[in-house]
């Protein structure tokens, strides 16, 4: 759902480099015309060297996101977005 | 005296003149063959080698032989060489480091609110894997704290012994438990706190909740540690109880939703829950060792080349013939995948090993301590744990 504080397989913190890695693989490289970093560099230049810290932030799919939608706050907005 | 009877170091001294550095060296070696590996156990067994000739552990040339060469020694990550020693104790100095060291992390949490949509318990499970960091002093000298067994758990009741233990271990005090509380609500960005307002720009569209909310993740850094009694002392100014990774995510939040906790962090190992662990990994490996018995040239050295990771095999011009010739040039960075043993044409040109005696320790610490610092800490501990073993045996003799 929301990443894991740590590796399962050896213990190292990930929970601090997951917006980190979000950020590196969606905004284009300067000094490119608008190429996204690979996943696999992004995760390099993180220091996710062993390939268990590196499945936990390459397959973490960011559940949470979705079910933070189904609150008060976002149904005002709908409804503001409506009457307008 | 018998063949296994032990020698003296100046009698192992005189034996080992007779025999030449590279009889020595292939003692150490564990043989790595296409589908077998043999050699694998240590040979310092009196008699290993008959009569005349013997091995066994020795105290002096154990002190002579003994190295540690470091590689990199940055705190959080630390690599080197422990050379000339039982893999036994490697094992132990690995173990303890795993799960022998204490460390201070969070232990119980008390939840007075906690409107988000993580869960009560998935909640206080991520808080106690946050690796807590603060004075080394003040954590080292931090006492136990013995948890009472739940009133519901008669079993454990049965076995407690409450007369055994001291009062004060089992109740919070300033010496054994570290209080840390978060306080985080979750609202809209308003014009007069923030200067902006987010109601209207999440109308106008902009879904990007950290410009929409305040507060709307939760971060470790948000964690206030609160000095009890002494504590003030041990833990201020720089040496404060904090999170070794001041960003790492908690919770998300939206408006309208809180989290308000307090925790209870104590000293624990990690042989209890690997969140005490203080290193993240630590493990180790034997060195590579590559013998290249007979020459290996021109397109089958590059090829050879090719069967390692970069930098492990060099080409060398040969002055005779002027073709290139493989050569060993660090063998530490060998994975020994063993893929040179699968061609025909190095058949009886090569031969893969690992030095018996050679680990490559690579300790990974979360934080709470410098790694270099924790390999001392596992030394001592073992050191520790041999004298009470000593101990021990001494009383038993005594008949107590």
């Amino acid at each position: 759902m929301i990443i894991p504080i740590r590796c399962f397989s050896c213990g190292k913190v990930i929970a601090d480099l997951y917006e980190e890695y979000v950020q590196l693989i969606s905004t284009p490289q300067p000094g490119t015309d608008g190429d996204l970093m690979p996943d696999g560099e992004a995760m390099d230049k993180l220091g996710l060297n062993r390939y268990c810290c590196r499945r936990m932030v390459l397959t973490h799919v960011d559940l949470i996101e979705k079910l933070l939608r189904y609150n008060p706050a976002e149904r005002e907005i709908v409804k503001i977005g409506q009457r307008g | 005296m018998p063949s296994w009877a032990p020698l003296s170091a100046d009698q192992v001294a005189e034996q080992r003149r007779g025999l030449s550095e590279e009889q020595l060296q292939h003692r150490r070696i564990v043989n790595i063959n296409a589908e077998t590996v043999t050699d694998v156990s240590a040979t310092d067994i009196p008699g290993h080698y008959g009569p005349g000739q013997d091995d066994s552990w020795d105290l002096n040339r154990f002190a002579q032989q003994l190295r540690i060469d470091y590689h990199q020694n940055r705190p959080n990550d630390a690599a080197f060489s422990l050379i000339g020693l039982d893999a036994s104790i490697a094992n132990a100095f690995r173990r303890i480091l795993l799960a022998e060291i204490p460390s201070l992390a969070i232990e119980d949490v008390f939840i007075f609110d906690n409107t988000s949509i993580i869960q009560d318990e998935v909640l206080a499970h991520r808080l106690g894997l946050i690796p807590l960091t603060g004075g080394t002093k003040g954590l080292k000298q931090l006492r136990w704290f013995k948890k009472p067994p739940p009133k519901d758990d008669f079993a454990a009741l049965a076995v407690y012994d409450q007369d055994d233990l001291d009062p004060s271990a089992s109740t919070p005090n300033d010496h054994n438990t570290v209080v840390i509380t978060l306080d985080v609500e979750c609202r809209w960005a308003t014009v007069e706190q923030d200067g902006r307002d987010g109601k209207q720009l999440a109308v106008d569209g902009e879904i990007d909740p950290t410009v929409r909310y305040i507060n709307s993740n939760v971060y470790a850094h948000q964690l206030v540690f609160e000095p009890q009694g002494e504590q003030v002392q041990w833990f201020s100014g720089e040496d404060v109880i904090r999170p070794v990774n001041p960003d790492i995510l908690i919770a998300k939040l939206r408006p309208g939703q809180r989290i308000s906790l307090r925790c209870h962090c104590i000293k624990g190992v990690g042989g209890d829950h690997a969140k005490f662990s203080p290193v993240a990994t630590a493990s180790y490996r034997l060195l590579p060792h590559i013998e290249i018995t007979a020459p290996i040239v021109g397109s089958e050295a590059r090829k050879f080349q090719r069967c390692f990771p970069r930098g492990v095999i060099a080409l060398q011009k040969d002055p005779a013939s002027g073709e290139n010739k493989a050569v060993v040039a660090d063998p530490m960075k060998d994975t020994v995948s063993r893929e040179c043993l699968r061609h025909d044409e190095f058949k009886g040109k090569v031969k893969l090993g690992r030095v018996r005696d050679h680990f490559i320790f690579s300790v990974e610490s979360t934080g709470q301590f410098a790694s270099d610092e924790l390999f001392l800490d596992s030394v001592r501990l073992l050191k520790a744990k041999a004298q009470k073993f000593k101990r021990h045996l001494s009383e038993l003799e005594e008949g107590r």
